[in-house]
């Protein structure tokens, strides 16, 4: 199976532009993944996590506090107003990635439950990259 | 022949203005390279958001999606009062920057006068919004302080009426005019239609694959939410892409005033020389004469 285009926009510039194998994304209705030759849709997202399943198979982690995500055929672009991506090649690095998500969920005004498991979801990610 | 005190007093005067336009100059390249990195960032945010929109709008005007009555993708025929948002500058000496806006904003207003529809002039900038006091245009509301610190909290309250006024039926369209940034030399004057969205650019039937799978109950909400983020960016990134242009403009304007203030410096020292050379000669004269007569 082919990979699909990914393109992740923040207003402050581009966050992820690549191939992925798959892409579970937090849409209003609940989360949802799409893999390549998804029929096309567009929809909103919420506060969350979107996961990235990249070519190597591992799993890149990117909080997000609220989106868009139009997917067609060809490509999924997600607009997303604030994000942080789980990454980094020493712990240090995903430390501050780690404190950067927390403020940007401190920012989330709204108590959601979402909130609640994005927290744990972040915290579980940088387990896994450290 | 002028006097040769006075001569040396304006070249000095001159020197020290183009100390000082060239001191602006070096400031506003300064600022400009931070204001363009943001605007070069976020353009292409909004450049999708744009295209996203769009699609919508293009699918709801083909009929893709039944059902949909929403107001902020229904051309309105014959609007009665519409919003023109505008952004200027806070400040001058920036060439032709504001009086550019403003010229579009009186040419757009004097359009609309023809077809008797009622303008809501809301001002963003000191220069635009003192310059539509002075001319007793009536502006609805105005902030000063907002477009050469760009905002996104502040431009979201500010945009916030025009949106929910619009929603509510109160005003049939949104215009946002501003000068953007287009490179170093040149500003380009946007007038963009924002709401209701713009659909004439979308032909029918190239879309024919894709299909809006969203619940219907969802639709509504998620076009609401949708438009509100979509307005509200239009408006910051108005602001961002103005600041950067206020400061190329700035830029230049200081460039040529610092080379006229050099040429102006040139042509009084031309002057201040041939002011002494006459003093000496007349001077050479009279002391030859004195001596001559002496004999």
């Amino acid at each position: 199976m082919s990979n699909l285009k990914l393109e992740i926009l923040t207003p402050n510039g581009e966050i992820y532009n690549g191939e992925a194998i798959s892409v579970t994304l937090p849409g209003e209705e609940g989360e949802f993944g799409v893999l390549a030759e998804h029929s096309s849709l567009s929809t909103l997202l919420e506060a969350g996590v979107i996961d990235i399943e990249k070519e190597d198979k591992s799993v890149e982690s990117i909080l997000i506090n609220w989106g868009v995500v139009n997917v067609d055929e060809e490509k999924v672009v997600v607009l997303v107003e604030g994000a942080v991506a789980i990454r980094g090649e020493t712990e240090s690095d995903v430390a501050k990635a780690l404190d950067a998500a927390k403020e940007l969920i401190d920012s989330i005004k709204d108590n959601n439950p979402a909130i609640a498991t994005a927290t744990a979801r972040i915290e579980s990610a940088a387990q896994n990259l450290i | 022949m002028a006097n040769l005190k006075d001569i040396q007093r304006q070249i000095k005067s001159v020197s020290n203005t183009q100390k000082t336009t060239r001191a602006m100059k070096l400031v506003s390249t300064a600022k400009l390279r931070r204001a363009e990195e943001l605007a070069k960032r976020s353009r292409q945010y909004a450049a999708k958001m744009n295209q996203v929109i769009a699609e919508i709008a293009g699918r709801i005007k083909c009929n893709k999606i039944g059902g949909i009555d929403n107001r902020c993708f229904t051309e309105i025929e014959n609007p009665k009062t519409v919003d023109i948002v505008f952004v200027t500058a806070d400040k001058g000496l920036c060439g032709g920057f504001n009086i550019q806006t403003i010229k579009a904003i009186k040419k757009l207003l004097a359009e609309y006068k023809e077809k008797n529809v009622k303008v809501r002039l809301r001002g963003i900038g000191k220069k635009g919004v003192e310059f539509f006091k002075y001319n007793e245009v009536e502006l609805f509301d105005s902030v000063i302080d907002l477009s050469s610190k760009p905002d996104k909290e502040r431009a979201d309250g500010f945009i916030e009426t025009s949106i929910e006024d619009f929603k509510d039926g109160k005003i049939d369209g949104l215009h946002i005019i501003y000068n953007g940034f287009k490179n170093m030399m040149t500003q380009e004057l946007h007038v963009n239609t924002v709401l209701p969205v713009d659909t004439d650019q979308f032909e029918c039937g190239d879309e024919t694959k894709s299909i809006l799978e969203i619940e219907a109950q969802d639709d509504e909400k998620m076009l609401d939410s949708l438009v509100n983020r979509y307005v509200q960016y239009a408006m910051y990134y108005a602001l961002i892409d103005s600041v950067a242009a206020e400061h190329s403009a700035r830029m230049q304007a200081m460039d040529t005033a610092t080379n006229n203030a050099k040429d102006m410096v040139k042509s009084l020292n031309v002057q201040f020389n041939k002011a002494r050379q006459a003093a000496i000669t007349t001077e050479l004269i009279e002391i030859i004469s004195g001596v001559e007569s002496m004999k």
